[in-house]
């Protein structure tokens, strides 16, 4: 099943995460919002709550997961357990697309619950297609990746990150989930050209765009999730809508979350400027068929 | 499939090792050193501190995970008396699952094993009752039979039954009357009580379970708390019956007559899935 095949992958609008403080406003009140996204371990569990929860939101929105260890980049052999519990989830919830992150998470059975950076080089490139193409056979469901902040940049690296980003997705044929905060964050991190990366990114592969906040701790960005969206990822967010279209827009909030208005009004932000910059003539969401 | 590069393999143990350390790589000359070989570091922060960075991040998700899910052994400890079980416990036991959820799975048997906290019961009992929400918490789902269903079993039916216990039920044996233990603590974290006077001693027999989906807990006899743990056992009524009564020191009459009050209770906050006959 080609990826390009899946490109009939729907625009969900801008929605937000779904979080345990908003849980009652929303379930209760079922206020105006386009879709959420849930953490997806924090719903691999036996029932109770978690799931009753998630049942609940289903039935009023549209949801979809987005994993946090899977560590396709690992070393280690992919969690079977998890990848079974996963798959079980994701076929109960029928989302348009699953999503995790490009990076690695623990090593010789140990889970570190970090999204750790991995070298950018052709070897690193070839490992992980390899567990893409596994993952995504095994879900029988379009899977996206998404780049990571990062705080590190390692000796062996051989190429720009959105390079092993983009060689990933083309060869695995993946989806790209394209984390505007992220590629801020590690742009100021590491002095890189934010805007190229947006550019270099292919279009057509993104799926979803993730916005969030972080905090400035002098000497570096640290992707917290505990603020606005500044200035500075807005921009970033307009240059990609200008080139991926009308895209899935998720505004993350996970520490110091606010009240739902505070919240809701980010994502209307997002959907206004996403509006604007597609007003303006931005391509429609490219559709390739193969004859 | 094909085994990953062995580059990768070799950064990402070193990394590993490095990222679990409990101080700062700066004050270790190996570990500087290798972590100098993987990051190169840039104009504000050396190799070294970018990858201090990450274990600083791994120490503050976990011992706050920790945190989260023992919040009364946290008001009991103290904030630095908290950060000195959770990061000796994550040197003892390092995270194995995917999910924080299991992460502290081990802290009950931890604590009541390992010095300092062995020689304070109140640490173990509020480890074993705060792990215990965490088990009921998400346990599977379970439809609990009705009392008449068990009623309606012949009496000489009785004896070789098995009763399945929903699995929520969570049976926690205290050793002192510290049920309440833990709304104080949270009082006392959200600054609404300046003080969190230590529970009398017990014993005492908790049940916890998930009731309408919500979290509950109650004080049962100590009979019927044998009981309860006989079958969740896997023992047949009427061995779990002899069993909780010699636990118990209850005779056979006073066990007998308590029995029925037992089940009529147990059946309505909906701790009983299943009642099956043998065989």
């Amino acid at each position: 099943m080609s990826f390009r095949k899946r490109h009939g992958i729907g625009d969900l609008g801008v929605g937000v995460g779904f979080r345990t403080k908003h849980y009652p406003h929303v379930l209760e009140t079922k206020p105006a919002m386009d879709w959420f996204e849930v953490i997806s371990e924090n719903f691999l569990v036996a029932g109770g709550p978690p799931r009753a929860n998630v049942e609940r939101l289903k039935d009023a929105y549209p949801v979809v997961p987005h994993g946090v260890s899977l560590s396709i980049g690992g070393n280690a052999p992919l969690d079977d357990d998890y990848l079974r519990r996963l798959k079980a989830f994701v076929d109960w919830l029928d989302p348009p697309w699953v999503s995790d992150h490009l990076c690695w998470g623990g090593a010789a059975g140990l889970h570190i619950h970090e999204l750790l950076p991995l070298p950018h080089t052709e070897a690193v490139a070839a490992h992980v297609v390899e567990r893409v193409k596994r993952v995504q056979g095994f879900l029988e469901r379009p899977f996206a990746l998404e780049n990571v902040s990062s705080y590190m940049t390692f000796r062996e690296s051989t190429m720009q990150e959105w390079e092993l980003l983009s060689t990933i997705a083309e060869r695995a044929d993946c989806g790209i989930l394209l984390d505007c905060n992220n590629v801020y964050v590690s742009s100021r991190n590491h002095t890189i050209d934010a805007d190229a990366y947006i550019d270099a990114v292919p279009a057509d592969r993104v799926v979803q765009i993730h916005l969030a906040g972080h905090t400035d701790k002098g000497k570096y960005l640290l992707d917290t999730h505990s603020d606005h969206v500044c200035d500075a990822v807005w921009k970033l967010y307009e240059r990609a809508i200008g080139r991926c279209g009308a895209v899935s827009t998720l505004v993350e909030w996970d520490d110091d979350i606010p009240e739902w208005d505070v919240l809701s009004e980010e994502a209307a932000t997002a959907r206004r400027l996403r509006a604007s910059v597609l007003s303006r003539g931005a391509s429609p969401r490219p559709v390739e068929v193969r004859p | 499939m094909s085994p990953a590069p062995p580059s990768l393999v070799e950064l990402q143990t070193s990394l590993m090792d490095l990222l679990r350390r409990d101080a700062s790589l700066s004050t270790d000359a190996d570990a500087s050193a290798r972590a100098a070989e993987i990051a190169t570091g840039n104009d504000r922060l050396t190799g070294v501190e970018q990858v201090d960075i990450y274990r600083e991040q791994y120490f503050l998700r976990h011992v706050g995970a920790l945190r989260e899910d023992f919040e009364s052994l946290a008001a009991l400890l103290g904030e630095d008396g908290f950060d000195a079980l959770a990061r000796a416990y994550l040197s003892a036991h390092p995270p194995t699952s995917f999910t924080l959820r299991d992460l502290g799975h081990a802290l009950p048997a931890f604590v009541a094993e390992r010095a300092p906290w062995r020689d304070d019961a109140l640490v173990a009992d509020m480890a074993r009752l705060e792990w215990a929400f965490v088990d009921a918490f998400d346990a599977a789902d379970a439809t609990k039979i009705e009392l008449a269903a068990i009623a309606s079993m012949p009496e000489d039916a009785w004896p070789l039954a098995r009763v399945r216990l929903h699995p929520s039920v969570q049976l926690v044996e205290m050793a002192h009357v510290a049920e309440d233990y833990r709304s104080q603590a949270r009082k006392l974290l959200a600054g609404e009580i300046s003080e969190l006077p230590r529970p009398e001693p017990g014993p005492r027999y908790i049940v916890v379970f998930r009731g309408s989906e919500k979290l509950k807990y109650i004080d049962v006899d100590r009979g019927a708390f044998a009981l309860l743990a006989a079958l969740r056992d896997g023992h047949a009524l009427g061995d779990a019956c002899e069993r909780a009564a010699a636990t118990a020191e209850m005779t056979e009459q006073t066990f007998q007559e308590a029995l029925g009050g037992w089940f009529q209770s147990w059946t309505s906050w909906g701790w009983i899935t299943a009642l099956e006959r043998a065989g």
